[in-house]
């Protein structure tokens, strides 16, 4: 018996405008994903891992100041700069437009963190370490990750995969963005976000929150043409990389650049 | 098995076979060719999980959660999508939760002082032995006794406080950065005695004052929630933010404009753009200006006027390009005519001598442009569905700790039972509640399941269940505009390594053993859930149709309280006469003590951690390393400090300082300087520096962690005894000294990516360029 296979391509929308970097989203992936616990000794190595992150900009100077928050996590880009460079294949695009990558062939070459515009990948250079009473929280779903594995943001594949086989396989049923949604299978990030600057779906799927915008963006490649009906924008688009994630620009009523008054 | 030619063989076998089986189960073919299926995740999970509703116990308000339970283990913490306050949503804090929980550090069981009091000497007891001895001290100082928790509601405030009163007892609730003069202001301007709701999601100008309302002030997640639709909503324009606030907080970074006003003078600027609205006669229609004015119209805030307030609240010359009293002017227009507008305050403006008058100033502004009672502006909650259940905590004032430490210096309290709280490590230093609770002729009783500062001087501890082990209510507050129950219930059972008690179920026992059944008629906290339960159950109304009281309780549980959309507030919206003339007449100027703001001082606003809060989640390595939005650090306390202020004191990033204040004590904080502090002002996180407890919360160095709380003056908010942390002034000294920051900024390259600008990161428009 061979099941009917439902073609997925998931994307993720991010509202930088709604984006206020509570950090919930960061916290979230932490607990859901089984990364190692941040020591202070970590910070000052420089080398914490947080799969997603917000990396805030500054700009201008005081009073004129403004600070911008961005949450950055991997793009599974649809040419993603990673994947040729892995000499094991550890790393590699799936059917689903995710950039997976297969811990027990990592031999860690970090050639693919090397590689990386976006510096999304993050290197195990030490065994995790949990005291052992706090295993207990770990997430049977989701591997730890050895000493000398490479790891990154998986866009939650455990949940999808679990919303496949449980949805479309067994209940033989859509696997819409409402099913998604309310039996918790969006990534643990985007259910955090208590803004919604976070959102997930398939890319094609009409009744979710992203297709708007990856239509937009993909009939619409070049950004500098200022043709496009959104905000929708892909980070270092130049780079020609085609992340499966877009983000909607910043409004900001008061740019420094042009000092717009009360008065202008 | 020993690995042999032919087990080799045999292996190989039986994988090409799981191959065929696999693509038979539905496991698309091109991955198989890549990923083994014995890695997919999914084969190897045994068990199922479960996720049961309960209530999150790490953030200043108690959000509805669900707990995910695999083989009697919590997994995963996340907003209750059905709880009206959070729908789904969550704070980085709720997630710790299960850190708490499965903790390395928790107190394993009672344990009694062996050496002296805060030598950290406990021998364990077993909990019939602890339980007598918290008996005798009961029947012996009971009517001596202090009980100090954290600020509580619904049947845990309700139990305490009948619990102290029947033993004679006194109660305080502990909260570092206390809402008091918030709540007199609401109660002054609007006649409520509980906190109200804001209808974010349907405003579009927003003016707030001082209030870290999108990170840590009163309801985060709420208003996040609400901010996130106030921005980009379904079919609705974007709102526009001004926060108004001496420190650049992280609300402040989310605003489309930060208004850097001088600290505690919210209030003068408030009234200068009402003196605006009424002069300029752009107040909504219908509002009676001679009712808020007492017939005096605009000349009841005379001197208020934009070109003198202008010069005295200390805006920078030019913003954006306008002088102050321009941009007030602008302001006031903006503010008036771009409605629905709302005005809220809180936070440091309400932490000054003046604190009162400026918060009523602020929310006054809500009755000019028609806010009050209205879509996209304030909304009242009504009185708790049962009657005898507090919905709003009644937190202790400063006054009252001053008095509770002199009660304990002149020997009067003989008796001090903490739960969940630690004013050693919260009140202002100067306070010396630490020397206070040293005493040899007291006894110290502590039901936290951690070591605190506070419960480290405990003469007997009795660790309580945290959070995800035991039973809990809440009545949200504010809540969300009509009435509400959240009920806490414990998820998963304590590990068989530890064994802590509910505390409510201890006061419940002890309350028996000692005869007071009359006040205290339950057996267990379940039961006076079960009670309330059963009320609800007979009102029938609201979130939950169940045919027997059983049913009611259980689906209660499931969904994770109680809610009834239609019971809102009656409250009317009539402003008090002449309330613009009451609030004019109580204006004053925020005394700052001792040092005058010169050259080398600096005003203190201290701010409370997004995630350590006061510190009360110290304990926890998670929100340890949560890095702080604008300045990425993490387990560490820093000082933030003008880019220009930092380089005349000749101090970099990481220079640790000695911050000396009027108190007459220092701490030492290394530096960070931002472009986004104002000159002349300076800001420390709560959360760092305790002394005691687990290794997250203490293992580093003094000038890593230390307590902003042991340098700020104990002023009072007048009219209200409220605590004024942010009325300090401070001067700086370079030590000479320097350490690395630990912080996110710089681990990935946050300025420049490969060859891109950083504003090719993050692209902006306006909104006409839409």
């Amino acid at each position: 018996m061979v099941t009917q296979r439902v073609d997925h391509k998931w994307g993720m929308v991010v509202d930088l405008d709604r984006c206020t970097g509570c950090q919930a989203c960061v916290v979230a992936c932490q607990s859901e994903n089984n990364l190692p616990i941040n020591t202070k000794d970590l910070f000052l190595q420089r080398r914490a891992y947080e799969w997603i992150r917000i990396e805030r900009y500054w700009e201008g100077e005081f009073p004129d100041v403004k600070a911008r928050f961005i949450p950055i996590m991997c793009q599974h880009c649809e040419n993603a700069p990673c994947e040729p460079v892995c000499p094991v294949f550890a790393t590699y695009h799936n059917d689903e437009g995710l950039n997976v990558q297969v811990y027990n062939r990592c031999v860690g070459t970090r050639y693919c963190a090397n590689n990386c515009p976006y510096q999304v990948r993050f290197f195990n250079y030490w065994e995790p370490v949990w005291p052992e009473r706090l295993r207990n929280h770990l997430n049977p779903d989701v591997t730890v990750r050895s000493r000398g594995i490479m790891e990154k943001c998986s866009f939650c594949i455990q949940r999808i995969r679990r919303a496949e086989v449980t949805v479309e396989r067994r209940e033989r049923s859509n696997l819409d963005y409402a099913t998604m949604k309310k039996r918790n299978f969006l990534p643990a990030c985007v259910s955090a976000c208590p803004t919604n600057a976070l959102n997930f779906a398939d890319q094609a799927d009409a009744s979710g929150p992203v297709k708007e915008y990856f239509d937009d963006v993909n009939e619409h490649p070049h950004n500098e043409a200022h043709d496009r009906k959104t905000r929708g924008y892909r980070l270092l688009e130049e780079m020609g990389t085609k992340p499966n994630v877009i983000y909607l620009k910043k409004v900001d009523p008061f740019p420094l650049r042009k000092g717009v008054g009360h008065g202008s | 098995m020993k690995l042999t030619r032919r087990n080799f063989l045999a292996w190989a076998g039986l994988s090409a076979v799981g191959a065929v089986a696999c693509e038979g189960f539905g496991i698309r073919e091109g991955e198989f060719s890549l990923q083994s299926p014995v890695s997919l995740p999914e084969d190897l999970v045994r068990g199922k999980d479960n996720w049961y509703a309960t209530l999150c116990r790490t953030c200043p308000s108690s959000e509805g959660i669900v707990v995910r339970v695999m083989e009697g283990r919590a997994k995963k913490i996340q907003g209750n999508p059905l709880y009206p306050i959070n729908q789904g949503k969550q704070s980085a804090r709720c997630e710790a939760g299960l850190q708490a929980m499965y903790h390395p550090e928790r107190l394993a069981g009672p344990m009694r002082r062996s050496g002296g009091r805060g030598s950290g000497q406990f021998e364990p007891l077993d909990w019939t032995a602890a339980l007598d001895i918290f008996k005798a001290e009961l029947q012996q100082n009971g009517d001596n006794m202090l009980m100090v928790t954290e600020p509580l509601r619904g049947h845990m405030a309700k139990l305490v406080d009948r619990f102290t009163r029947a033993m004679g007892g006194q109660h305080l609730a502990f909260d570092a950065m206390d809402n008091i003069a918030y709540q007199a202001a609401v109660k002054n301007v609007f006649q409520q005695d509980s906190l109200p709701d804001f209808d974010l999601a349907n405003t579009n100008f927003l003016l707030s004052f001082g209030a870290d309302f999108l990170a840590t002030w009163v309801s985060p997640t709420r208003w996040n929630l609400g901010y996130g639709e106030f921005r980009q909503g379904e079919g609705r324009k974007r709102g526009t933010f001004y926060q108004v606030d001496p420190r650049f907080s992280t609300t402040a970074a989310s605003a489309d404009q930060w208004v850097p006003v001088q600290p505690g003078w919210e209030g003068y600027l408030a009234l200068s753009l009402a003196y605006v609205i009424i002069s300029e006669g752009l107040q909504a229609d219908g509002v009676d200006v001679g009712a808020l004015t007492d017939g005096r119209g605009v000349g009841a805030l005379d001197a208020f006027r934009p070109e003198i307030a202008g010069s005295r609240i200390g805006l920078p010359d030019r913003l954006r390009g306008e002088t102050p009293a321009e941009f007030i002017v602008g302001l006031a227009r903006e503010f008036a005519t771009k409605g629905p507008s709302l005005a809220i305050g809180g936070g440091s403006a309400g932490a000054h001598t003046n604190g009162l008058f400026n918060l009523e100033a602020i929310y006054a502004l809500n009755y000019l442009v028609g806010s009050v009672g209205a879509k996209g502006g304030i909304r009242f909650n009504p009185a708790p569905p049962i009657d005898d259940l507090p919905a709003s905590a009644d937190v202790a004032s400063l006054a009252d700790w001053f008095s509770a430490a002199e009660g304990l210096n002149g020997g009067r309290t003989k008796l001090v039972v903490v739960h969940q709280a630690d004013p050693v490590h919260g009140l202002p230093g100067s306070l010396q509640f630490r020397d206070a609770l040293n005493r040899d002729d007291l006894f110290i009783v502590s039901l936290s399941p951690f070591i605190d500062d506070t419960s480290a001087l405990a003469d007997l501890i009795l660790p309580d269940r945290v959070a995800l082990e035991d039973w809990g209510s809440d009545i949200p507050e504010p809540g969300p505009g009509y009435q509400i129950l959240g009920v806490q219930q414990p998820v998963v059972n304590p590990l068989s390594d530890l064994d802590p008690r509910s505390s409510a179920d201890v006061l419940l026992s002890m309350a028996g053993e000692l005869g007071k059944q009359s006040e205290l008629p339950w057996d267990r906290f379940e039961d006076m859930l079960k009670e309330t339960s059963k009320e609800l159950f007979e009102l029938n109304r609201g979130s939950i149709k169940a045919g027997s009281a059983d049913e009611f309780w259980n689906t209660m549980l499931q969904q994770g309280g109680w809610w009834d959309e239609k019971a809102t507030s009656s409250a009317r919206t009539n402003p008090p006469a002449g309330l613009f003339n009451t609030i004019a007449a109580k204006a004053s100027e925020p005394r700052f003590p001792g040092l005058t703001p010169s050259r080398d001082t600096f005003h203190l606003v201290p701010f409370s951690h997004i995630s350590l809060l006061d510190g009360q989640n110290a304990h926890l390595p998670w929100l340890q390393a949560v890095p702080d939005p604008l300045t990425t650090i993490a387990w560490q306390t820093w000082l933030e400090i003008n880019d220009e202020d930092a380089a005349r004191l000749g101090v970099r990033e990481g220079d640790v300082v000695v911050v000396s204040s009027t108190a007459r004590t220092s701490i030492r904080v290394p530096v960070y300087p931002t472009p986004a502090v104002p000159p002349k002002v300076v800001s420390i996180p709560l959360g760092q520096g305790r002394r005691d407890g687990p290794d997250a919360a203490t293992g580093r160095r003094a000038s890593e962690s230390s307590n902003v709380m042991d340098i700020l003056e104990p002023s009072q908010v007048e009219g209200t005894g409220a605590f004024a942390w942010a009325n300090t002034t401070v001067t700086l000294t370079p030590t000479g000294t320097s350490i690395k920051v630990s912080k996110f900024e710089g681990i990935v390259r946050a300025v420049e990516i490969g060859n891109t600008e950083a504003e090719r990161i993050i692209i902006t428009v306006t909104p006409e360029e839409l």
